[in-house]
Formats: C-alpha cells, structure tokens, sequence
C-alpha cells in the first residue's frame, strides 16, 4: 500500500507529477524511449511513429473536445492544412524543418480560428456538423487550388533534413518526432494550470456560467479552436515528413471520426485519456491482423479482416460510450488503485 | 448563343427528382429526432442495409422484387427497433453528443456487417421499374428518378396522414412536444421511442431501395447521408416542413451546381449553403428557436 | 470491482504477448532465394482486385518452384493484407522488408508507390510495381525503381483513341470521370492526345465520388452529341446508369471503358446494358483461345473456374519480376535496384506466353501495349474488337 503523499504547499498541490514514484515510473518510461529505437525493428519503428503523430492530433482534439466541450470532425481537416503547409513551404521555399512544422501548425490554427467562428452563434451538434462542413470546403481547396495543393495529384515532401542530417528512415523521424510530441503533451498538460485552461473547463461545463464568472466566451471558444487546430497542423506536418506525399484523399472524414473515437476510447478530458486511446486505436487494426492471422480459419482468413476492422472500430465507440464513458484512463486508474490499495483492499 | 432553356428544366427536373429522395429520408431523420431527440448519422447506412436486405432477399433467395421489397421493409424496421434498444435506450439521459457518437459507431458497424456479409463490391439490384422514358412537355426525365419521385412524394403523404390521426402518431407527437407530460399522461415513452426507430428504419429502407435502383449499391452508398444531414439542419432538425422544402431546395441545388459548374461543386454548394445557414438561423427554417436558460 | 481488473490485466498481458511475438524476425537462412514482397488489398474497397492479384503471384511463384526455381533460386512471395488503406499499406511494407530481404515489391495504390520510391532509392535493393496505373509514375527520371505491368492510364486512352480515329476519323469524344485521383489522372494529357489524333474532345464531365443520380451529368452528356464516350475512375458505379438513360434517349454514342472497368465480370453486372460495351485491356482474357496461349493454357489447368483481369495482372507481375531476376543472375550481377531495374529495361519482344498477344517490350516504366474488346452477352464473355495496339 502506499500512502503519504500529504500535500503541505499549494505549490505541491498544483504538480503534475506529485510523487516520488511518480518520478521514477517517468524516468522508467523515459528510458524505455530512449531505448526502444534500438531494440525495434523498421516496422515498430515506423509504428510508434504513427502513434506519436496521432497522439499529438489526439491531445489537440482532446483540447477543444474534451476540456472545452466543442465536438469537432475537422481535425483531419486541419491536419491537412498543416501538411500542405510544410509541403507548400518545404517544396517552394526550402526552409528548415522546425520553422514549417510551426508555419503549419500557425496556418492550421488561423483555418482554426475562421472555422470556430460559429461557435458562438451554434453549438452542440450544429458546432460537429459546421465543422463536416469545413472539411468538405477544405478538401474542395487542396483539391482544386493547383498551383499551391498541386491537385489531385498532390506534392511530393522532401525528407526532413536538420543539420545535415536526412530524416528518411523511421528510425531518425523517431527521434524528431517523438520529442515534438512530449513537448506538446507537456504543454497541454501545463495549459490546464493555467487561467486559460481552466477557464475551458469552465466553458465546457457550463458555457452560461462560465460568462456570468467573466469569461468572454467568444475569445475562449477561439483560443480554443485555434491551439486545438495549432496540434492538428503540427501533427500535419509531421504526417507530411513521414508518408512524404499529401494528397486531397490523404485526409478523409473518417480519419476525423478516427480522432474522435480515439478520445472516446481513451477518456475525454484527460491528457492521458488522449495518449492512450491514440496508442489504442493505432494498435488495433495491426492486432487485428495479427489475431485473425492466428484464429484457426481457412487460409483466406484476411478476407474479413476489413470487415471485422470496421465493424470493431464502430463496437469499440458503442462499447466504451455505453460502458465505460470515462475510457481507458478509468480502467488504468483503476489497476493503479488497485495497486496502491493492495493488499488491503480488492 | 441562346440560353438552353430545355437544359434548365431538365436539370432542374432531375434535381426535383434527387430532392424527393432527401425529403423522404430527411422525414425519417426528422422522426427518429423528434421523438428521441437524438442526431442520427447513421442514417445513410440504415438506406443502405434496407437496400442491401432488399439485394439478398431478391438475388440469394430468389424472391420476387416486390416481395423483397416487402420483406426488406419489415426487417429494417426490427433492425430499427433492435439498435435502439441495444444501443440508443442505455445512452437515455446521456450527453447528445455522447449519442450522436454512438450513431458514428453504428454506422460503421453497420458498414462492416455489410461488407462481411455481401463483401466491397458494388452491386445492381435487380431491374424493377419501368424502362420507358418520360417526357413533361420536351424535356426527358429518367424513368426512375421519375417514379422514384411519385413513390417518395406518395410515401411521405401517407406518413403525414398516419401521424395525423393514427393513435401512435399522435403519441408520438405527444412525446416529441414535451416529454415529461407525455409520459404523466400514460404515453408509453419507451414504446414511441422504439415506434419511432422502426418507423424511420423502414422509411429508410424504402428510400434505399430507391436510392440503389438508381445508383446502384455498395458499402460506400451512406455517404448519401451527409446530404441528407445538409437538408435536416437547413430545414430544422425538428420540422416535417422543413425537411420537405429543404429536401427538395437541396437537391435542385445539387443539380444546378452540377449542370452549370461541374460535378465536383454539387458537395460545395450545398455545405456552403449549410454554412450560411447556421450563421444566419442555426435552427434552420422552420427549425423551433430553443432559449437557453441557466 | 476486482473481476474488472483482473480482466483489464489479461488484456494487457495478450496484448503485450502480441507485440513481443510480432516483433521477432522471422528466423529464415536461405541465402539463395529471391523474396516477393506485397501490400495486397485483399480487403476493403478494392478487395476484388487484391484477391486476384493474390492469386496470380501466388500461382505464377508455385508454379517456377515446381519447376525449379530461377537460375537455382526459388521465389519466396510474402504478402500481407494493406486493406486499401495507405497508412496500412506502408506498415506492411515496413514489417515485410524488415524481417525480409526482398527483391520485388507488389504496392496497392498510387499514393503507396509515391510513399514509398523514395524509401527504394534508399534501400536500393529492390524495384516495385503495383496495382496504380497512374500516369504519374510511369517517369524513369522521378520513380526510377517503379514499373507499371501494362499500359498507364493515358496510354489506355491512347489506345482508345487511337482506335476511334482508325474507326471514325475527326470522331467527337466525350470524357465522363470521377472526381478522385484516379479518374482525374488522364483526362488533362489524352485532351493532347485526341487533339494531336486529329479527334474533338466534346466534352469533359466530372461526377462527385458517390454520385447517385445522374441525370444532371446525361442532360450535358446528351448535348455533346459525342460518338464516343470514354468512361474513368470507377469500377462500375454510375456506368450502368449512363448506359440505361442513353438508350432510353436513343443516343448515338459508342460507351468505352478502361481497365478496372473491363473485367469480365464487372461488365456482365450490367446485364442487357452491357451489350456493346467496349473498352481497353492490355491483357487476355482468361477464356481467349484464339491464338496458342501456353501460359493461359496452364491457368487453365491449375484453375478451372474464370480468374479475373486482376490475376492475369498479379501473375504477368510475377512472371516479370522472375524474368528480371533471371537476367541480372544471368549476367552474374547482384540483385541491386539498379541492375534490376536495368536488366528489367533489357527486356524486349519477350514472350508472355500469350497473356499479352505480342511479344512486349518495356520502355520506360510502362509496357503500352491494348487491344480493344467488345462485351457479347450472349456468350457472357468479352471478345476482341481489335489488334493488339502498340504505342511507340
């Protein structure tokens, strides 16, 4: 049982990490990073990639959706705007690395910013479907603006390259984007300590009250939309780097509805919730295979894989809604109180 | 060069003809929201397994067509009734956006079920409407689109009818207006609900059916959904009315972006057309003006 | 309370028994074998498509092995199912080219193939062909590791085309296209090529992905008054519909299709519409029997039932890659991506053994190489309409 983590600062009350053991499970799980390079192969590799791209769009849906209350389906959207960004600049202006994953996360929260607009006029459901809206116009843009989207056919990215150095194999993205991705964990984790944050929570909990305690609504619903969008675009980016090709269909609807299940999943509201329905729902199809792979079926077993891939993905949304609305978060809360209460109580 | 008038009408004809469609599956919509209050998107794939009932019924058992029409209707309809009972009622009281997720999550099982079952491929349901062209004065209208349009138009007069004066209509009603004195005044709610679900589900059946005959079927048809939602939140996601003008409004626009500017602004128009409508009256356009209260 | 977690444990702990297991290589010693690897869509949108191809590789490599292999290699296909999805797809590859040393790669999409050349230039130890046609990556300077087994798609237009102004000179044409990648691909490059064929581009409509009605696109389709009209980016969708409101306007105009349109199979869908229906094949259809077929013969053999377009596609892949492989053996060369793409670009007049009717040549990164067919629906089959079309 552990006990005695007596708080006697507000100062210590407000850390995220308040425990000694806490420390040391992070500095396990940061060695673990740092390790994991070398010992994976390619095909890890490029998988905890993906994880890493996806849970920095997951944490910034996390933002507008689980701390303010706002349902978005553009996030693929805007995750489209920051890639053509990086596509855009890399290809035309050939500027570093750091800056066009900034300019897209920057172009992707003023796409943000436009798109929260009508925030403050509807909300709810009428807020989601604007936002369908906004995909269906942006993806009219990347498809037909030739002479920056390149069409249907898209652009071509170029590696990364810092220093020297050619981002081209998973191995070195995962040292690029891995990083990126803690910061802006860190940072949205950082933000709900602050009047801002906070002031979300307030929105999403009751936006009436929340006017009443003197926060402008409209500003925050902004602020909002456009730091939500701020991860999409860099996330984008990253995305961009990684499969080097953006194209209209590269961000469909559905990969917004991805998002968004990835919260569910995970535990809207929570920086953790984000992280692991992200880690989830990237893992799932790629178990899926693995496990119909081993089901003693005939040999065309693949045959119903997509099928059986689609038809999880909708269970696991229906699931966790109708059973466990808290999400992933709630049942590792769970085993960690578990453990900290054994073995006294079970 | 002269403007081709004949050109206008017929589009606009082929336009009416698309939006009899979205009318009719609006009402569907429109039905499941006014009674349980909850925004449906699984909409598109409820027409697409009652057209997809309809295809194996007809091709796999070797029904006639008009027998698996009939018989894909009724099981739509206890497919309806089942999701909300599995799905919908345990999410009673829950956030609505919590519920419209779970319509996200069903549709997409419904998509896999359909793809298990009858695999990706697109399929042609069997021929069953006349094949001889229709002409209103010069201009040609398609056979099915036409009588597409007359089953929709007959459709929705006959649900109208039914909700007028038929006992459970009016429960329905009674339900849709306010709930709780709905309830206190011995209306079964749950029952409405579960009504409400099966009705719509058969609604849509019907218009999948059609919707397939025209276009043909695959697991990609529910796509035909997101127009659907453009016209119920243009119309007022809890307006008969609304969704009939807005249905038929929609699909002319449709057609005309398509005639006059290319197939590739259909979608364009009509989500630009939402936009300025949610600034404008994000309750649509006979949508009830709810006030929010602390 | 308790069960909850003892569930949640076991799911962790299948969980982390996956990942462990699907992390070990695979343990394998022969040096002397020549690996196939494949993103193969064997499900999902274009799962009629994979599952073919699966077939034809999986058929062409059985039967070399039986026969002994490659200069002493044996062919090795690993594939793994990419569900038409990109992302899926390029996790495959990754998994199969990190526990494999392969030499060929079968990708799925375009978009895949334009992932992925870059990760083979880097590699340069492997060349890949696919499923895409786009005319994009039939570019030796941008994709020098990709190739095409068939013709681009604005080559398949060009043999259309070629074939309409043989048959009408000065004929109007009317391009009807998808709004998607693969319907957009041809249709700015083959306006050239009808022009410079002396052909009238008549109209050019684009349908939104999904379409349902349309009368929309007929009614400008009808006053085009085209002789033929060219149909792209679709399997069958809005095909049929076209076709059916045509004949009840009783408009004049030949309907032709590309590849994905032209397998036996999806044209007899369209029932008594499909009489008449031309189109474009770079390859024999599995029953033809006009000329001596050997390799038809043993499909014929090995499967007796119809195999459709897409596994004559994945079996002629196959039989490309093992031939590229047995001229860089032969040569005494290594089996990098340069010497393969070479010795690929070395083939010329060679015999397929009648899955294409002459002897083809590989020029660039594409084999352009058609003949026309006209669907009989009376005999359910599609019948030559044309000679063997080259394009130089």
């Amino acid at each position: 049982m552990r006990i005695g983590t007596a708080r006697s600062s507000y100062r210590h009350d407000e850390a995220l990490f308040d425990s000694r053991t806490q420390y040391a499970w992070l500095a396990i799980l940061g060695v673990a990073l740092l390790g994991f390079p070398f010992v994976a192969d390619e095909y890890w590799l490029y998988l905890a990639c993906l994880v890493a791209i996806n849970i920095a769009s997951a944490t910034g849906l996390n933002i507008l959706t689980g701390y303010t209350g706002l349902v978005s389906l553009g996030q693929a959207a805007f995750m489209g705007i920051g890639a053509y960004t990086v596509a855009a600049f890399e290809q035309k202006f050939g500027t570093p690395v750091l800056l066009n994953l900034l300019a897209g996360g920057f172009v992707a929260m003023l796409g943000g910013l436009v798109v929260g607009l009508p925030s403050l006029r509807v909300k709810g459901l009428y807020l989601a479907i604007s936002t369908i809206a906004a995909s269906v116009v942006l993806h009219f843009v990347f498809a037909n603006w030739h002479s920056v989207t390149g069409g249907h056919s898209g652009i071509t990215v170029a590696p990364a390259e810092i220093l020297g150095i050619s981002f081209d194999t998973s191995f070195r993205l995962y040292w690029l984007f891995v990083p990126i991705t803690i910061m802006m964990v860190i940072g949205a984790a950082n933000l709900f300590r602050t009047r801002i944050g906070r002031a979300f929570i307030a929105i999403r909990d009751r936006d009436i009250s929340a006017e009443v305690l003197g926060i402008p609504l409209l500003r925050y619903k902004l602020l909002s939309f456009g730091l939500s969008s701020f991860y999409a675009g860099v996330a984008g980016g990253m995305w961009a780097y990684f499969f080097r090709v953006v194209t209209p269909e590269s961000f469909p609807l559905l990969m917004s509805i991805f998002f968004l299940a990835a919260i569910i999943v995970g535990g809207m509201g929570t920086i953790l919730g984000a992280i692991l329905g992200a880690i989830f729902m990237t893992m799932v199809p790629e178990a899926l295979k693995l496990i119909v792979g081993w089901l003693p079926l005939s040999t065309d077993a693949t045959l119903i894989l997509s099928p059986v891939r689609t038809i999880v993905f909708g269970a696991l949304i229906v699931g966790f809604l109708v059973f466990e609305p808290l999400g992933l978060q709630e049942i590792w809360r769970r085993i960690r109180r578990f453990f900290h209460l054994w073995p006294f109580r079970a | 060069m002269d403007f081709d008038w004949l050109f206008l009408v017929e589009i606009f004809l082929a336009g009416l003809g698309a939006g009899g469609l979205y009318a009719l599956t609006a009402l569907a919509f429109v039905l499941i929201y006014k009674a349980t209050r909850v925004v449906n998107l699984a909409i598109g794939e409820m027409l697409m397994i009652g057209a997809y009932l309809c295809f194996g019924l007809a091709t796999a058992m070797n029904l006639p067509m008009w027998l698996a029409i009939v018989v894909a209707v009724i099981a739509s309809g206890m497919a309806g009734a089942v999701l909300e009972r599995v799905a919908i009622r345990p999410m009673l009281g829950e956030s609505p956006i919590a519920v419209f997720m779970v319509t996200v999550g069903l549709a997409s099982i419904l998509v896999g079920v359909v793809e298990l079952v009858w695999t990706s491929e697109p399929r042609r349901l069997p021929e069953f409407m006349p094949n001889t062209p229709v002409m209103i004065g010069e201009a040609f209208v398609p056979p099915k689109v036409f009588y597409g349009f007359l089953v929709a138009a007959a459709l929705i007069a006959v649900a109208l009818t039914v909700f007028r004066f038929w006992r459970g209509g009016v429960a329905l009603r009674a339900t849709a207006s306010d709930q709780q004195t709905a309830y206190s005044m011995g209306i079964n709610v749950p029952r409405v609900f579960s009504l409400s679900w099966t009705v719509a589900a058969m609604i849509a059946a019907i218009a999948g059916v059609i919707v397939g005959a025209v276009g043909g079927i695959s697991s990609t048809m529910g796509v035909f959904g997101l127009s659907v939602l453009v016209v119920v939140i243009v119309g007022g996601l809890d307006s008969v009315l609304g969704a009939l003008v807005a249905g038929l409004f929609i699909g002319v626009v449709e057609s005309l972006a398509g005639g006059y500017l290319g197939g590739e602004y259909k979608l364009l128009a009509t989500f630009l057309i939402l936009i300025v409508v949610l600034m404008v009256r994000p309750y649509g356009l006979f949508g009830t003006h709810e006030i929010e209260r602390l | 309370m308790r069960r909850t977690v003892l569930k949640s444990l076991l799911a962790t702990a299948v969980m982390a028994a996956t990942a462990t297991m699907a992390g070990l290589p695979a343990a394998y010693a022969a040096d002397k074998e020549i690996v196939i690897g494949g993103s193969i869509p064997m499900s999902g949108v274009f799962a009629f498509a994979g599952i073919g191809i699966h077939a034809g590789i999986q058929d062409y490599v059985r039967m070399v092995n039986d026969a002994g292999g490659v200069e002493g290699y044996r062919l090795r296909y690993v594939p793994e199912d990419s569900a038409y999805a990109v992302d899926q797809s390029v996790a495959a590859f990754k998994k199969i080219t990190s526990q494999n040393k392969v030499n060929f790669y079968y990708g799925d999409s375009t978009a895949f193939s334009k992932t992925i050349n870059p990760e083979l230039e880097r590699a340069g130890s492997m060349i890949m062909s696919g499923a895409s046609f786009a005319t994009e990556l039939n570019d030796p300077e941008k994709f020098p590791f990709q190739f095409i087994a068939g013709p681009d798609y604005t080559q398949q237009f060009g043999i259309l085309l070629r074939y309409i102004a043989d048959e009408k000179p000065g004929a109007r044409v009317a391009f009807v296209y998808s709004d998607t990648e693969f319907g957009r691909d041809p249709i700015a490059s083959s306006r050239e090529v009808a022009q410079s064929l002396g052909l009238e581009v008549a109209i050019e409509i684009m349908t939104p992905p999904g379409a349902v009605d349309v009368s929309t696109e007929m009614a400008r389709l009808r006053r085009a008054r085209a002789d033929y009209t060219i149909f792209h980016g679709y399997i069958l969708g809005p095909i049929p519909e076209f076709i059916s409101q045509a004949r009840q306007l009783r408009l004049d105009t030949q309907f032709m299709g590309t590849f994905w349109t032209m397998d036996n199979s999806t044209v007899m869908q369209m029932g008594e519409l499909a009489d008449g229906f031309m189109g474009v094949m770079p390859y024999s259809y599995y029953y033809d029997d006009s000329t001596s077929a050997p390799m038809l013969d043993k499909i014929r053999e090995m499967r007796p039932e119809y195999q459709s377009v897409p596994y004559i596609q994945g079996f002629l892949s196959a039989m490309l890659y093992a031939e590229t492989a047995r001229r860089t053996i032969a040569a005494g060369q290594e089996m990098t991506a340069v010497n393969l793409k070479t010795a690929l670009n070395s083939i010329e007049n060679f015999d397929t053994g009648g899955l294409i009717g002459v002897p083809i040549t590989i020029s660039g990164n594409t084999i352009p190489v058609g003949r026309i067919y006209r669907a009989d629906i009376q005999a359910k089959r599609m019948v030559p309409a044309s000679d063997w079309i080259v394009l130089e």
